[in-house]
């Protein structure tokens, strides 16, 4: 049985520096990705969280690669009792030039064998990408209820 | 079943009806479709296809046709490199959640050999990116590759 792995990938009419600000900038993430900040100094072998509008800590890993504007990868993992069987998988995001536009590339893998954070993140990516690509392009975040963010069980 | 599946989903601020204009209207395809242009009645069991210059690229029969929700049609490619590997089919569902569409693109029942799956996988997210830009901004994204990235992966074959 194959491990599984969730790719996305998407194109966005903007520059690889400002999606990658975007993907690791708080502020910015903050507007598209449900309220939630990177906490991290990006540098590889830190730690790296995801913290929530109140303070707490919803996610957290660590920073495995760091290489402005062209790829970045961390591991994480949620920390609910939800996910206590999973362990964290590896998000690795590639930024290409594309012409006038950019080619965003999101691979998750090194999941557990019957993952419930697998099925998670496959329904949190495409929304936080979706509204991701909205911003750059638009200036404005979809407004996309948040019940779309969590894994239909 | 073993045949491969894929799967694409997206969020677009737009309306359900908008989207389904998108999907079936060939001045509406030909923006953001590669210059594409469909054709159909949309009734089940009618023919629609897919063409540019007075070529068909892809055609097919509609399987289901329920505006503003569900839209299933058959897949066959024109192209020669995956044009042996016979007849897929996807299935577009258009869910309103709130002031945004989420859109479901599953494109299943695809040949093992995987020459089709390489082609659609490169491609899907190309056409529903520049679908969602198209709906959002009023412009489909400048992608004028795929003619070449398609030349390349024949080239391959």
């Amino acid at each position: 049985m194959r491990k599984p792995e969730f790719v996305y990938v998407t194109y966005i009419e903007t520059t690889p520096e400002k999606l990658w600000e975007a993907l690791t900038d708080p502020d910015f993430t903050e507007r598209y990705w449900f309220g939630m900040r990177l906490r991290t100094d990006w540098k590889a072998g830190s730690t790296f969280e995801m913290v929530r509008g109140d303070g707490s800590v919803s996610d957290a890993g660590k920073v495995v690669e760091c290489d402005p504007p062209r790829r970045l990868a961390y591991t994480f993992v949620n920390l609910s009792d939800k996910y206590k069987d999973d362990v964290p998988a590896l998000a690795t995001f590639t930024i290409e030039p594309f012409g006038r536009l950019v080619k965003l590339t999101l691979t998750h893998e090194g999941f557990a064998q019957g993952s419930k954070f697998f099925k998670g993140i496959s329904g949190g990516w495409p929304a936080i990408l979706s509204n991701l690509k909205s911003l750059l392009e638009t200036g404005r975040t979809l407004d996309i209820p948040y019940a779309a963010f969590k894994a239909e069980d | 079943m073993s045949k491969l599946e894929y799967v694409y989903v997206t969020y677009i601020e737009t309306s359900a009806e908008k989207l389904w204009q998108a999907l079936t209207d060939p001045d509406f395809t030909e923006r953001y479709w590669f210059g594409h242009r469909v054709s159909s009645e949309w009734k089940p069991g009618t023919r629609y296809s897919f063409a540019k210059q007075g070529a068909n690229s892809i055609e097919g029969e509609v399987i289901a046709a329920d505006p503003p929700k569900r839209l299933v049609y058959s897949w066959n490619s024109c192209s020669p490199s995956d044009r042996q590997e016979g007849t897929s089919k996807v299935t577009f569902d258009l869910e309103p959640r709130g002031k945004v569409v989420k859109l479901t693109v599953i494109h299943d029942e695809l040949n093992e050999a995987g020459v089709t799956f390489r082609n659609i996988s490169g491609g899907w997210p190309m056409v529903i990116a520049s679908l969602k830009s198209l709906l959002e901004t009023g412009r489909g994204l400048a992608i004028d590759v795929p003619s070449s990235a398609k030349e390349a992966a024949d080239a391959q074959t």
